[in-house]
C-alpha cells in the first residue's frame, strides 16, 4: 500500500458509510481460554483427589462417636468433638511414639544421605567397571521382604545390645532407603552440567569445593525430593519397626495393631494423627523443591 | 591449587550449618528414645486388650492392683507377639517379663515358656476349674501357663427384632430352627436382613462352627466331621447365610454394625458385643446361643499368662498372683468384659452391658443341655490351620454353594493330615482318649 492511497483513504473516511469490519478470528483466543479453563479444572480435580480423603479423615477424627454411627454421614462438620482425639492422644505411648518416629525419620535422613549422596555422585560422574551391574545390585536389598530380614536382624541386634532403640530402626530404615537415595541422587547429579563443575575447578576450587559450592546447590531440589522419599518411607514402615523394638516403638508400630482392633472413631483419629507430620515435612521440603525449579528436576 | 576449600573464609552461616549438622547426629544417636509403654521396669507382653480404651482401662487396673512391681503393659497383634517371644528366647536375651494371650496364642510358644507347675500348685486353692488346668498342659504333663480369664460367645439381640420372633419361641431358649425362622421372618418384615455374622478377616466366625453349630448338631466336632448330622448342619448353615446381612464378610466384630443399627441380631464373642448396648442398654438383651438336636453347644475362651524362658520368674509370679486375686479379676470383668477364672462372686453393680452378658453367660453355662467345647488342645502352631479348614468349608458351602458332602469329604483329608502331623488326642466335645491320635470321622 502506498502512502498516497493511505492518505486518500484516511481523508475519505468521515464521509464514508461505516464499512463492516472484517471478522476477527477469535478461535485461537478461545482455544487458549479453553485450554486455560481445562487446566484449572484439572488442577482442581487433582487437588480434590488429594484433599478430599484428608478432609474426610479430619472430619471423622473430630466428630463425636455417635455422629459416626449415623447414616448417611454428614459432609460438613456438624458435631465437632475432640473427645476421641484427646482419648487417643492421652493413651500410653502415642506421644513417645511420635518423638521416636521423628527421631528415627531424621536420623535415617542423615545416615542415608551421608552414605547415599557420595555414592550417587560417584555413579553419576565416574565410569568404572561393573557400573551398570552395581546399579542393579543396589536394588537387591529391596527384593527381600522386610519380614525375612528383620527376624535375623532382631537376633543380631539383641546380641549386640542395639535392640529396642531408635538406632536399631534407623539402621534398618537407612538400609532400606539407600537404594532409592543413591539412584535418585545419581540421576540428579547427572543433570548438573559437568561444565559448571569444571569451570569451578578452573577458577580455583578444590574437588570438594567445586562439589559443595557449585554442584550441591544446583542439586538441592533433587536432593529435597529424595529426602521426602526417605522420610516418608521411614515414617510409614511398620513391619521392621515392630520386630526390632519392644518398649521404644515408632508411632506406626505403636498404634497400628491397636487401631485395627479399635472402634471406628479411633481409627480415624489415629489415621489423621499419622498423616499430619508427613504432610508437614513435605510442606517444609516443598520450598526447596520449587526453589530452583527447572534446574535439575525436569 | 593455592587456595584450598578449607583455607577459604567461612561465612558465619556456613559455619553454623556445618556445626549443627555435625552436632545433630551424635545428639540424636545418644538419645535412647522415648518409652512407649509407660516406662515400667517389668514388661507384660500380651495379645489381649489391644483396642485403645480397653488398653487404657487395663493399664489402670495394673497400676491399682499390682503394687509391688511397676508393670508396663505392651499389647500387640498375635503374629508380632509370637515373633518377639521366639526371637528373644532364642537370642538368650529376654526383655519380656511375662506373656499373656489366648490359649491359641500361647500354645505355639510351648517350647519358649517356662514350666510354671510350681506356681500352678500355689494357685490351686483359687478355684480355677480343672478343665482349664488341663488345657494349660498343652497335651503334656506340666503347666505351660496359668489361666488368666475366660469368656464365651452369646447372641446379642436388639429388642426391635423381638417382634419378628416366631410364635412360641422363647428368646432365651431358641432352637437352631427357630433362629433361622426368626432371621427369615425379620428379613421379610423389614425388607432387609436383621441377622449379622462376624465373618470378616479378623472375625471369629470359625468358632461358631467349631463350638456352636457342629457340636449342637452332631455332639462332636472332629469325630463327626463327615457324619450325616454334619451335612445337615452345613445345609442349615447355607440356608442361614442366605438370610444374613451380606456385609457380614466385612464384620470383624458385631458391636459396631449393631450400634449403627445395621444388624439387629447376631452371635459374637462377649468382648466384641459389649459396646453394642453401651449407649442404649435398655434396647438390648443378650441370650445364649441356640440349642441343637444334641444340646446347647458353646465354646469356652481361655486366656492365660506364661513366663518366657530366661525371664525373672519370681517377679512374674508376683504379678500373676496379684492378677489372680478375685478383686482384680472382677475389675477386669467390670471394665473389659472378660470373666474371672478364679472363684469370685459376681457383684450386682456391673455396668449394664456387662450385666446383660453376665446373665447370658450364666444361662449358657447353667443350661441343662449345655455341651462345652474347648479351643483345639495341643495343636500348637497348627491351631490356625484347623480353623482354616472350617473357614474353607464355610466359603465353599455357603458362599460358593458347593454340595456339603463333597466339601466335607475333601476337607476331612486336610484335617486328618494336620492331626497326623501333631498326633494329638481329640478334645471336648469329642471323646478324649489319651495317647490316641484324633481321627476324623
Amino acid at each position: 500500500m502506498t502512502s498516497a492511497e493511505t492518505s486518500a483513504e484516511t481523508s475519505a473516511r468521515p464521509a464514508a458509510v461505516p464499512r463492516p469490519q472484517p471478522a476477527v478470528d477469535t478461535a485461537p483466543l478461545r482455544a487458549l481460554r479453553r485450554r486455560r479453563a481445562l487446566l484449572q479444572v484439572a488442577c482442581w480435580v487433582v487437588t480434590a483427589f488429594m484433599v478430599v480423603p484428608v478432609y474426610l479423615i479430619a472430619l471423622a477424627a473430630f466428630s463425636s462417636r455417635s455422629a459416626l454411627n449415623e447414616f448417611p454421614l454428614r459432609f460438613l462438620p456438624t458435631s465437632f468433638s475432640t473427645e476421641t482425639m484427646s482419648t487417643f492422644l492421652s493413651s500410653t505411648g502415642v506421644l513417645a511414639g511420635l518423638i521416636n518416629s521423628i527421631m528415627v525419620g531424621l536420623l535415617t535422613l542423615v545416615v542415608s544421605f551421608l552414605i547415599g549422596v557420595p555414592a550417587g555422585y560417584a555413579i553419576a560422574r565416574f565410569a568404572f567397571r561393573g557400573h551398570d551391574q552395581y546399579q542393579l545390585f543396589l536394588l537387591f536389598t529391596r527384593a527381600l521382604p522386610i519380614v525375612v530380614l528383620s527376624v535375623p536382624l532382631a537376633q543380631l541386634f539383641l546380641s549386640t545390645g542395639v535392640y529396642d532403640t531408635p538406632l536399631a530402626v534407623t539402621l534398618l530404615h537407612s538400609a532400606l532407603a539407600l537404594p532409592t537415595t543413591i539412584l535418585l541422587t545419581s540421576a540428579v547429579f547427572l543433570a548438573v552440567p559437568v561444565d559448571a563443575e569444571e569451570a569451578a575447578r578452573i577458577f580455583g576450587c578444590t574437588p570438594v569445593g567445586a562439589f559443595t559450592r557449585v554442584v550441591l546447590p544446583l542439586a538441592l531440589p533433587g536432593i529435597a525430593a529424595a529426602s521426602i522419599f526417605t522420610f516418608v518411607m521411614s515414617w510409614n514402615e511398620v513391619l521392621g519397626a515392630t520386630i526390632l523394638t519392644l518398649n521404644q516403638r515408632t508411632l506406626p508400630a505403636q498404634v497400628l495393631s491397636s487401631l485395627s482392633d479399635s472402634p471406628l472413631a479411633f481409627r480415624f483419629a489415629g489415621g489423621f494423627f499419622l498423616i499430619i507430620p508427613a504432610i508437614v515435612f513435605i510442606a517444609v521440603m516443598r520450598r526447596y523443591l520449587l526453589n530452583m525449579w527447572g534446574t535439575t528436576i525436569r | 591449587m593455592s587456595d584450598s576449600f578449607f583455607s577459604q573464609p567461612f561465612s558465619r552461616r556456613t559455619a553454623l550449618k556445618i556445626g549443627l549438622g555435625a552436632a545433630a547426629a551424635p545428639i540424636l544417636a545418644s538419645c535412647s528414645g522415648a518409652s512407649t509403654s509407660g516406662g515400667g521396669d517389668f514388661t507384660f507382653l500380651s495379645t489381649q486388650f489391644t483396642p485403645v480404651e480397653e488398653k487404657q482401662r487395663f493399664e489402670k487396673i495394673l497400676a491399682d492392683h499390682v503394687k509391688d512391681v511397676r508393670v508396663s503393659y505392651n499389647s500387640m497383634a498375635v503374629g508380632d507377639f509370637t515373633t518377639q517371644v521366639k526371637t528373644q528366647v532364642s537370642a538368650g536375651k529376654v526383655g519380656i517379663g511375662m506373656v499373656g494371650g489366648l490359649h491359641g496364642d500361647l500354645a505355639p510358644l510351648a517350647e519358649n515358656l517356662e514350666d510354671v507347675s510350681d506356681l500352678a500348685g500355689e494357685l490351686s486353692g483359687a478355684g480355677i476349674p480343672k478343665e482349664l488346668w488341663d488345657l494349660t498342659k498343652l497335651g503334656g504333663t506340666k503347666n505351660a501357663y496359668i489361666p488368666w480369664m475366660q469368656a464365651t460367645y452369646v447372641v446379642g439381640v436388639n429388642k426391635a427384632a423381638l417382634e419378628h420372633l416366631p410364635s412360641g419361641a422363647d428368646v432365651n431358649n431358641l432352637t437352631y430352627d427357630q433362629y433361622l425362622d426368626w432371621a427369615i421372618a425379620g428379613r421379610k418384615a423389614t425388607g432387609k436382613p436383621i441377622l449379622g455374622f462376624p465373618a470378616g478377616a479378623k472375625g471369629l466366625y470359625h468358632r461358631w462352627f467349631q463350638g456352636f453349630l457342629l457340636p449342637s448338631f452332631t455332639g462332636g466336632l472332629i469325630t463327626t466331621f463327615t457324619s450325616s448330622e454334619a451335612v445337615e448342619a452345613w445345609t442349615y448353615m447355607a440356608e442361614l447365610w442366605k438370610n444374613m446381612n451380606p456385609a457380614s464378610t466385612n464384620y470383624d466384630n458385631l458391636q459396631e454394625p449393631m450400634a449403627r443399627g445395621e444388624v439387629l441380631v447376631g452371635w459374637d464373642h462377649v468382648a466384641r458385643l459389649v459396646d453394642a448396648p453401651k449407649d442404649k442398654p435398655d434396647d438390648w438383651v443378650m441370650v445364649p446361643a441356640p440349642i441343637g438336636p444334641k444340646g446347647l453347644g458353646y465354646m469356652l475362651v481361655v486366656a492365660g499368662y506364661g513366663v518366657p524362658k530366661g525371664a525373672d520368674k519370681k517377679k512374674a509370679a508376683t504379678v500373676i498372683k496379684a492378677l489372680s486375686k478375685p478383686d482384680t479379676q472382677l475389675e477386669v470383668l467390670r471394665q473389659n468384659a472378660f470373666f474371672p477364672v478364679v472363684e469370685a462372686t459376681v457383684p450386682d453393680d456391673l455396668p449394664p452391658a456387662v450385666k446383660l452378658e453376665s446373665t447370658a453367660v450364666k444361662a449358657t453355662q447353667g443350661a441343662s443341655k449345655a455341651l462345652i467345647s474347648l479351643p483345639p488342645v495341643g495343636l500348637g502352631a497348627k491351631d490356625g490351620e484347623v480353623s482354616q479348614v472350617f473357614k474353607d468349608c464355610f466359603t465353599q458351602i455357603c458362599k460358593e454353594g458347593a454340595a456339603p458332602t463333597k466339601v466335607l469329604g475333601a476337607q476331612a483329608k486336610n484335617l486328618q493330615r494336620i492331626l497326623d502331623e501333631v498326633k494329638v488326642p481329640c478334645w471336648a466335645p469329642d471323646p478324649v482318649t489319651a495317647g490316641e491320635t484324633c481321627t476324623v470321622g
